[in-house]
C-alpha cells in the first residue's frame, strides 16, 4: 500500500485527518464572516447579528440541539462502527518503540524538544501557554469586535493568535504524527521508515560559531548578553516605539500590561527562533550554565 | 375509541404521563417558559435567547457538541468500568476481552476511544471560535479562565486514559510524559536547581505521578483514579461554572445589550 | 405575533427523521455485529452440533437395523409375550385371590412390626431417662422402675423377633408371585437399553447449549478460547474431518500427556487464545500479536518449553532431529544458547594445520567449502581470494613459514602395501563414519569428514601420526584409536593416499613460498573479525571463544576468560519470544512477512541480506535444514512457566540433585576416551543410539560371548537392526551394519597390565549391571529340564514368537535373530524381558504376553538351548 495512505489510515491517525479537515473548514468559515464584517463595517452597516432580537428558547434552540446531538452521535457511532480502536501489544518495559510518541495532542510540546531541554520545552513553555492564554482577557484591552467576527478591528490579536494555534500547536501535531520517524527524524509520509538510519548531526552552540567555547567563561558571558539581550531588547523596543508612534495608546495599556504582554510574545517568538538557529544554523544551545542550557 | 385523537387525549389524561409532564402543552408564550424551566436540564438556558443562539455560522455548536461528547464519554467509561481492573495482570486481557467475550465490547471500547478524540479536536475549535469571535472579552475575561482550564482538563483525561489498557503505546506515551515531569525546574530531579531541594527520583514531581520511579502498578492505579474519579469531577463543577458564567455574562457569546 | 411562525415552523424536522433513521440503522447494525458479526463459534457450534446430530443418528439407525438383525429384536417381542402372559396369569382370580390374602397379611404384619419398634423406641427412651435420674439421685425407686422398664423392653424385644420372622416368611411366599415378572422386565429394559441409550444420546448433544468455551490455566493466567470453534479437538470419535471440527492428531500422546484442562491449547500452539472474533485473530495472525500460531511439526518447538530433552520423547521427533542441527553445525560456538554448552569445538584444531594441509587446498576450502565436498559443514564466509589468502598465511605462519603443497600424483604406490590397507580399511569399518564416493557415513552423528579427495588435501606424515595417536592432536575428537601396528598403518595411509586422491587439484606451491608479515596480520584481523576460534582451536586464541561484537569496531579489541558476557553472535536464548519490534528486517522489510519465523528463516537462508555488515556466514542449509533449525530456535523463549510444568533432563535432574553426572572411571575411561564407543553406543544416558544400548551389558550378556565378540565382531552375528520407531515418525530404511574391528586385546591398556578387553569385560560386570536381574533364575523340580525345554518350545510355537524372531532359517526379521541366544545372553536377562520388555527399552515393540512365571522360566531354559556352537 502506498505508504502516505497506510499512514494516514491507522486508526489513531483519522482523528489527525479528521481533525485538519474540521480545523480548515471551520477557519475558513471564521475569516469569511469575519472579512464579511469588516466590509460591513468599513461602509458603517451593523455587522451580521447586532440588531438581532430574542427568540423563545423552546423550540428552537432545544430543536437545534437535539439535532446537533443525533448527528454527532450518528456521527461517532458510524467511526466506532467502521475503525476498531488499536490494541498493541502488551506493555514492555524493556522494549522501547522507536520513535515513542506522545499523545497527538502534546506532539507539539514532543517536537519543541527537539529544540529545547526538556524543563523549557515540558514544563516552562506549557505552563507558560496556559497562562499565556487565560491572560488574553486581560491584555487585550481592545472593546472593539466582541461578539463577532472581525479582522481588521483586532489584526494584531488575531493574527498572533493564530499563530500560535496554527503554527506553534497544530502544525507541528501534523508534523509529529506525520513527519517523524524513528529518531525522530523527519520523514515524508512517502518515505519508508529505516530503523537504522543515523542522521549524524554535527550541532554547535553560539559562541563557538564565534570560535569561543561555550562551557568557558566567556562562552558563558557571551550567551548570557545573548540571551539577556533578548529578553531585556525584546522588552524595550516595541516600548521605545509605542512611545513614539502611538504614547496615547501605550499610557491607556499601562506598563504591567505591557510588560506581561512582551514578555509572553517575546517568549512565544523564542521558539521559531529557536528552531531557525537549530535546522538552518545547526546551533544547539545559546547559554550554556552549569545549572541549565538555553 | 380506535382514533388516534382519543388514544392522545386518554394518553394525556392518565395520571401517570399528568404526574410528569404537569400539564398539557399548549404553544402559548408561557407554555413556551414553562417548558424551559419546568424542566431540569433546560433550565440551564434562559427562556429566551438571542437570535444569534440558534444561527449555526455563529457559535458552531462547539461548546455544546462538547459537553455532548463529554456526556457520551462518562457513560460510556461508566460502562467499561464494569469490565476492567487496573492492575498490570489484568488491564491488558481485561480490554482484549472487551472485543473478544464483553457484549457489546466493541463498539463500547470504540465509541470511548474515538468520542475521547473527538472531544478533544471539538474543544480546540470551541477555543478557536469563542477567540475570533472575541467572545473572550469583557465581561466573559473570568469565564474564558475558566474554559483554558477545561481545555487542559481535556487534555489530562485523554492522557490518563491512555495508560489504562495497559499497551505498548499507552505505556510509552506515559513514560515518555511523565518524564517531562522529572525535568521540572526544582522539584523534577533532572530539572535545573534541583539539587538545592534534594531532589531525587525517589521524591520529585514524577515520583508523585506514577506513585513509583517507573510506570507499573501504581502509575496505572493512579492513572486510573483520575482518569474516572477525579479529574472528571473537577471538570463537571467547572463546567457548571463555565454554563452558568455563559448565562450570567450575558448569554451566548455577546456582550450585554 | 410575528416570531410566533419562525419559532414554530418544522422547517428542520426532516433533519430530525433523517438522523434518527440512521441512528436506527447503526444501531441496528451494532447488534447485528454483536450477535453474528463477531461471533463466528456460534455458527461453528451450531454447524458441529449438526454433523454430530446426524452422526449419533446414523449410530442409531445402525443400531436399531443391528438389532432387527442379530435377533435381538425376535428375543424382545418374544420376551414381551412371556411377560404379557406372565402378567396374566399373575391377574388371573384365583391367584389374585391368594396373593391379595398373603399380601393383606404382610401388611398388617409390617404394620405390626412398625408399632412395635415404635414402642421399643419410647420404651428405650424411657429406661434412659430413668437410668439419668437414677444415677443423679441414686433413689431406689429409679431403679426399680429401671427394672420394670427392662423387663418391658425385652418382651417388645422378643415380640419383634417374631414378628420379622412372620414378615420374612410372608415375603419369601410372596415373592414367586412377582419374581418372573420382575425377572422378565428386567431383561426386557436391559434389551431396551441399548438403543435407548443411543437416543438419549441424541437428545443430550442436541441439548449442549451454543456459549464461548473457555480453558482458563491458572497457573500461567492463560484463558483459551480455541474450543469454542474446535468444539470436537477432544472428542471420543472423529464428527468430521472438516477444520474446525477434526480431533486433535495422535492425541493419544499428545492430549493424553497434556490434559487440554490444564494445558489450553495455546500453551503448545501460542495464537491468540483469548480471540473469538475471527479466525484470523484467534490463530493469531494480528498486526500488534507477535505469537502467531503453531501448526504440524513446528508446534514441536513448544516441546522445548518444558522438556529439558526431546531425543526420546514420543511426538517430538520432529524437533528431537532439529535439535541434533545445532549441534551439527555449531551454532553454540558463536551464539549463547541455553543448554548447548560444553560441546567441545565443531571444526578440527587448526594449531597445525600447517603441517597437515596443502596451502592450495586450504586456499580453496577456506573460498568455498561446499565445493571441495559437497556436504561440508563449514560456512562460506564469502572470503576475497586475498582475505582467503591472508587468513591461511596466518594459519601456516603457525607451524612454519611457508605455503608449500606436496603432490603424492607422481609417486608410484607399492601394490602390496595397498592390498593390505584396502583390507585393513574394510574390517575397520572406516565406511561406518567416513563418506567414500558417495558410499558410507552411516553414523552420521559423529561427522566425519568426507575422504574421497584426502590423498590430495593431507600429508602422509601427518595422517600416519593422525591414524596412530588421533587424541594426541585433537583432544576431544570422535576418531577412535585403532590397535593397528606401525606397519599396517602404513599400509592404510598408502592405500588411502592413493585411493582417494583428487585428480583435479591444483597445486600451486609445490616449491614453497615465504609468507608475508603483512598478510598473516591482516590474517589475524579477519581471524578476529569473523571468530574463527568459535569453531575451531587457534594457537594463541584458546581463550577467545567470545568477543562481544560492538567492543571490536570501538578498538577494544577483546576480552579473556570470565570477562567475556557475549559471543560473537547475538544471543538466542530468548530468540522464540523476541518481540518482533526487535528484530531488524532491514532492506528485506517489504520483501518478506514481518513476523518472527520468517525473519529467522531468512536469516539462516542468507546471514547477510538484512543489511550491509553482518558477518555470520552462510551455512547454505537445505530448505528443510533451515525450517528444522528454525523450528529450534522458534522454542527458545523466556516464557516463565511454573516449574511443575516443567519435564527436566536427566543432566538437569543430576544437577538439581547434586548428583554428580556419570562419569566413566578407571581404566576404562583410557579405553573409552581411546576406542569411542560411545560414537555408536549409549552407556547410562551417555553416547549416541546408533548401536546398543550398554547401560547393563554386564547382566545381559555373556562373558565369553563379548570377548569373543570383540576380537571379530564381523563374524559371530550381525548387530541388530535399527527398529523404525513405531508409527510416528518415517522410519529410515533399516541399515545392515557390523561394528568395526578395533583388534583390541593386542595391546595393553596404558600404565596397567591388563589387555583392554580385560578392562571391559571387568567393567561390564562390575559396573553395567542392574539389580533387576537376577544372576540365575528360579528353579522347577517337579519338572525334569528337558521337559521344561519341551514345554518351552510349545509355547514358543505356540504364541508366534517366529513370526518375528528367526531360528535357524525359520522366522521373521522384525525381532532379532535368536540362533544363537543361549550363548549370547544371560538367563536371567531373557527371564527378565519376557516379564516386561518395555523396562529395558521404552519404545520396543515386542508386546506383552502376560507369561506367567512358570512359563516364563520353560520359555527361558528353552532359549538357553539355542546356541551355534562356533567351530
Amino acid at each position: 500500500m502506498n505508504p502516505f495512505i497506510e499512514i494516514i489510515t491507522q486508526p489513531d491517525n483519522i482523528a489527525i485527518v479528521i481533525m485538519v479537515i474540521l480545523v480548515s473548514f471551520f477557519t475558513v468559515w471564521a475569516f469569511q464572516q469575519a472579512f464579511q464584517n469588516d466590509k460591513l463595517i468599513a461602509v458603517g452597516q451593523p455587522v451580521d447579528g447586532e440588531n438581532e432580537g430574542l427568540v423563545d428558547t423552546f423550540k428552537p434552540l432545544v430543536r437545534i440541539e437535539l439535532i446537533i446531538a443525533l448527528a454527532v452521535m450518528v456521527f461517532l457511532t458510524f467511526w466506532s462502527i467502521v475503525v476498531d480502536a488499536p490494541l498493541e501489544e502488551i506493555a514492555n518495559p524493556t522494549l522501547t518503540p522507536n520513535p515513542a510518541k506522545a499523545p497527538w495532542y502534546f506532539l507539539g510540546l514532543q517536537e519543541l524538544l527537539v529544540y529545547f531541554d526538556p524543563w523549557l520545552a515540558g514544563v516552562v513553555l506549557p505552563s507558560l501557554i496556559i497562562v499565556g492564554l487565560m491572560a488574553i482577557p486581560y491584555i487585550d484591552i481592545n472593546p472593539k469586535g466582541n461578539g463577532y467576527y472581525s479582522f481588521e478591528e483586532r489584526k494584531f490579536a488575531i493574527i498572533t493568535f493564530s499563530f500560535g494555534f496554527f503554527i506553534l500547536w497544530l502544525l507541528l501535531i501534523v508534523i509529529g504524527v506525520f513527519f517523524r520517524g524513528p529518531g525522530w527524524l523527519w520523514y515524508w509520509p512517502w518515505q519508508e521508515w529505516d530503523h537504522a538510519r543515523v542522521v549524524f548531526e554535527p550541532t554547535r552552540d553560539f559562541s563557538t560559531v564565534f570560535g569561543i567555547d561555550s562551557r568557558s567563561l566567556p562562552g558563558f558571558i557571551l550567551g548570557a548578553i545573548v540571551v539577556n539581550g533578548y529578553l531585556i531588547g525584546g522588552m524595550i523596543a516595541p516600548y521605545k516605539y509605542l512611545k513614539k508612534k502611538m504614547p496615547e495608546f501605550l499610557k491607556e495599556f499601562g506598563m504591567i500590561r505591557y510588560i506581561v504582554t512582551t514578555s509572553l510574545f517575546i517568549t512565544m517568538m523564542s521558539i521559531p527562533i529557536k528552531m531557525v538557529l537549530r535546522l538552518v544554523f545547526l546551533i544547539k544551545y545559546i547559554w550554556i550554565t552549569p545549572w541549565f542550557n538555553v | 375509541m380506535n382514533n388516534p385523537t382519543d388514544i392522545k387525549e386518554r394518553v394525556k389524561k392518565n395520571i401517570i404521563w399528568k404526574s410528569i409532564f404537569r400539564r398539557d402543552y399548549r404553544n402559548t408564550v408561557r407554555d413556551r417558559a414553562q417548558a424551559i424551566f419546568g424542566n431540569v436540564f433546560l433550565h440551564l438556558h434562559p427562556v429566551q435567547v438571542r437570535e444569534g443562539a440558534v444561527k449555526l455560522r455563529f457559535t458552531w455548536g462547539m461548546g455544546g457538541i462538547t459537553f455532548f461528547a463529554f456526556i457520551i464519554l462518562v457513560i460510556t467509561g461508566v460502562v467499561l468500568m464494569f469490565y476492567y481492573h487496573p492492575s498490570v495482570s489484568q488491564a491488558y486481557s481485561d480490554i482484549k476481552d472487551l472485543e473478544f467475550q464483553v457484549p457489546f465490547g466493541v463498539i463500547l471500547r470504540n465509541l470511548h476511544r474515538w468520542g475521547a478524540h473527538f472531544m478533544v479536536i471539538v474543544v480546540m475549535i470551541h477555543m478557536f471560535r469563542v477567540f475570533m469571535t472575541g467572545s473572550y472579552k469583557a465581561p466573559r475575561q473570568f469565564n474564558w479562565g475558566v474554559g483554558v482550564i477545561l481545555l487542559v482538563l481535556t487534555f489530562m483525561l485523554s492522557f490518563t486514559g491512555y495508560l489504562t489498557p495497559w499497551d505498548q503505546l499507552g505505556f510509552w506515551a506515559i513514560t515518555v510524559g511523565t518524564n517531562m515531569g522529572a525535568a521540572t525546574p526544582l522539584l523534577g530531579y533532572q530539572g535545573p536547581f534541583s539539587e538545592f531541594l534534594h531532589i531525587t527520583p525517589f521524591n520529585d514531581v514524577r515520583f508523585a505521578l506514577l506513585g513509583g520511579s517507573r510506570v507499573a502498578d501504581n502509575a496505572l492505579l493512579r492513572a486510573y483514579i483520575w482518569h474516572c474519579v477525579a479529574i472528571p469531577l473537577v471538570s463537571v463543577i467547572l463546567m457548571f461554572v463555565h454554563f452558568w458564567r455563559v448565562r450570567k455574562d450575558g448569554g451566548i457569546s455577546k456582550p450585554h445589550k | 405575533m410575528a416570531n410566533e411562525n419562525k419559532n414554530n415552523s418544522n422547517y428542520r424536522a426532516y433533519l430530525f427523521v433523517f438522523f434518527s433513521v440512521v441512528l436506527l440503522a447503526l444501531t441496528l447494525w451494532i447488534v447485528w455485529d454483536d450477535e453474528f458479526g463477531l461471533r463466528p463459534w456460534k455458527n461453528y457450534q451450531q454447524e458441529f452440533k449438526t454433523l454430530k446430530h446426524a452422526q449419533l443418528e446414523k449410530e442409531y439407525s445402525k443400531a436399531a437395523s443391528d438389532f432387527q438383525k442379530s435377533g435381538d429384536a425376535q428375543k424382545l417381542a418374544a420376551l414381551k409375550a412371556q411377560l404379557k402372559k406372565a402378567e396374566d396369569l399373575f391377574n388371573s382370580n384365583d391367584v389374585q385371590e391368594k396373593y391379595k390374602k398373603l399380601n393383606a397379611q404382610w401388611v398388617e404384619n409390617h404394620e405390626h412390626s412398625v408399632k412395635n419398634t415404635k414402642e421399643l423406641q419410647t420404651a428405650r427412651g424411657q429406661y434412659l431417662e430413668t437410668e439419668y435420674y437414677f444415677t443423679k439421685t441414686q433413689k431406689p425407686e429409679y431403679k426399680k422402675k429401671m427394672d420394670e422398664l427392662q423387663k418391658q423392653i425385652d418382651t417388645i424385644a422378643s415380640r419383634a423377633t417374631v414378628l420379622q420372622k412372620q414378615g420374612d416368611g410372608l415375603k419369601s411366599s410372596l415373592a414367586p408371585y412377582t419374581a418372573g415378572i420382575a425377572d422378565l422386565q428386567a431383561e426386557i429394559s436391559k434389551l431396551e437399553s441399548v438403543l435407548d441409550e443411543k437416543k438419549e444420546r441424541i437428545g443430550t448433544s442436541d441439548k449442549v447449549p451454543v456459549e464461548i468455551k473457555q480453558v482458563y490455566i491458572k497457573d500461567i493466567d492463560k484463558a483459551d478460547r480455541c474450543q469454542s470453534c474446535h468444539i470436537g479437538i477432544d472428542g471420543s470419535k472423529q464428527i468430521s474431518m472438516k477444520q474446525p471440527f477434526t480431533r486433535h492428531p495422535a492425541s493419544f500422546v499428545f492430549l493424553k500427556n497434556h490434559d487440554p484442562e490444564k494445558f489450553g491449547c495455546t500453551f503448545c500452539h501460542r495464537g491468540q487464545g483469548r480471540a473469538t472474533t475471527s479466525v484470523v485473530k484467534a490463530h493469531g495472525n494480528e498486526k500488534h500479536w507477535d505469537e502467531p500460531m503453531l501448526e504440524g511439526d513446528m508446534t514441536q518447538t513448544s516441546c522445548l518449553n518444558c522438556h529439558g530433552d526431546v531425543k526420546q520423547l514420543r511426538g517430538a521427533e520432529y524437533i528431537a532431529q532439529n535439535t541434533e542441527l545445532v549441534r551439527k553445525y555449531g551454532c553454540y560456538s558463536c551464539h549463547k544458547i541455553p543448554g548447548y554448552d560444553g560441546f567441545g569445538d565443531v571444526g578440527p584444531v587448526l594449531t597445525e594445520v600447517g603441517t597437515k594441509v596443502n596451502y592450495s587446498w586450504a586456499i580453496n576450502w577456506l573460498l568455498d567449502p561446499k565445493k571441495y565436498f559437497s556436504k561440508a559443514r563449514m560456512p562460506k564466509f564469502y572470503f576475497k581470494q586475498d582475505e582467503a589468502e591472508a587468513i591461511a598465511d596466518y594459519l601456516f605462519s603457525m607451524s612454519g613459514n611457508t605455503r608449500h603443497d606436496v603432490d603424492y600424483a607422481s609417486a608410484k604406490p607399492d601394490e602390496k602395501l595397498v592390498d593390505q590397507g584396502k583390507q585393513l580399511w574394510s574390517q575397520a569399518r572406516c565406511n561406518l563414519c567416513h563418506v567414500t564416493n558417495g558410499k558410507g557415513g552411516n553414523n552420521v552423528k559423529v561427522y566425519a569428514p568426507d575422504l574421497s579427495k584426502i590423498g590430495s588435501k593431507v600429508s602422509k606424515e601427518w595422517m600416519f601420526k593422525w591414524i596412530k595417536n588421533p587424541n594426541a592432536y585433537f583432544p576431544g575428537t570422535k576418531m577412535p584409536r585403532f590397535r593397528f601396528t606401525d606397519q599396517e598403518i602404513n599400509a592404510l595411509v598408502e592405500y588411502i593416499v592413493n585411493e582417494y586422491k583428487d585428480d583435479d587439484a591444483e597445486m600451486k606451491y609445490t616449491t614453497p613460498v615465504e609468507i608475508k608479515a603483512e598478510s598473516i596480520r591482516k590474517g589475524k584481523d579477519l581471524i578476529l573479525k569473523y571468530g574463527c576460534y568459535g569453531c575451531h582451536k587457534l594457537q594463541g586464541m584458546e581463550e577467545m571463544v567470545q568477543v562481544a561484537p560492538s567492543l571490536l569496531s570501538q578498538g577494544v579489541t577483546f576480552l579473556k576468560g570470565e570477562e567475556m558476557k557475549e559471543k560473537i553472535g547475538a544471543e538466542l536464548s530468548s530468540i522464540g519470544s523476541k518481540p518482533v519490534d526487535m528484530l531488524d528486517f532491514g532492506k528485506l522489510k517489504k520483501s518478506i512477512p514481518n513476523d518472527r519465523l520468517s525473519y529467522i528463516k531468512q536469516k539462516l537462508r542468507d546471514p547477510r541480506g538484512y543489511r550491509l555488515g553482518l558477518r555470520m556466514p552462510n551455512f547454505r542449509l537445505t530448505e528443510s535444514e533451515i525450517n528444522g533449525l528454525a523450528s529450534v530456535l522458534y522454542g527458545f523463549t523466556d516464557n516463565n512457566i511454573p516449574s511443575r510444568y516443567m519435564v527436566p533432563s536427566r543432566q538437569q535432574l543430576d544437577k538439581i540433585a547434586g548428583v554428580p553426572s556419570y562419569k566413566f572411571t578407571g581404566d576404562f575411561a583410557k579405553v573409552i576416551g581411546d576406542v569411542k564407543c560411545t560414537n555408536c553406543h549409549s552407556i547410562k544416558g551417555i553416547g549416541a543410539d546408533y548401536a546398543p544400548d550398554l547401560t547393563v551389558a554386564g547382566s545381559k550378556l555373556q562373558e565369553s560371548w563379548i570377548r569373543k565378540f570383540l576380537a571379530n565382531p564381523d563374524v559371530i552375528r550381525p548387530l541388530l537392526q535399527q527398529m523404525p520407531k513405531f508409527g510416528l515418525s518415517a522410519g529410515q530404511t533399516p541399515q545392515k551394519v557390523t561394528m568395526p574391528k578395533f583388534n583390541l586385546g593386542t595391546q595393553k591398556v596404558e600404565d596397567t597390565n591388563r589387555s583392554d578387553v580385560d578392562v571391559i569385560i571387568n567393567y561390564f560386570q562390575q559396573e553395567l549391571v542392574t539389580t533387576d536381574i537376577p544372576k540365575q533364575i528360579p528353579v522347577i523340580t517337579t519338572l525334569s529340564p528337558e521337559e521344561q525345554v519341551a514345554k518351552g518350545k510349545e509355547l514358543y510355537d505356540l504364541k508366534g514368537c517366529k513370526a518375528c524372531h528367526q531360528v535357524g532359517t525359520e522366522g521373521g526379521a522384525l525381532g532379532p535373530n535368536l540362533s544363537n541366544v543361549g550363548n549370547r545372553l544371560n538367563p536371567g536377562f531373557i527371564f527378565k524381558h519376557l516379564e516386561n520388555a518395555r523396562k529395558f527399552k521404552p519404545d520396543i515393540v515386542e508386546p506383552n504376553y502376560g507369561f506367567s512365571e512358570r512359563e516364563r522360566i520353560y520359555l527361558t531354559n528353552y532359549l538357553m538351548t539355542l546356541k551355534l556352537n562356533a567351530k
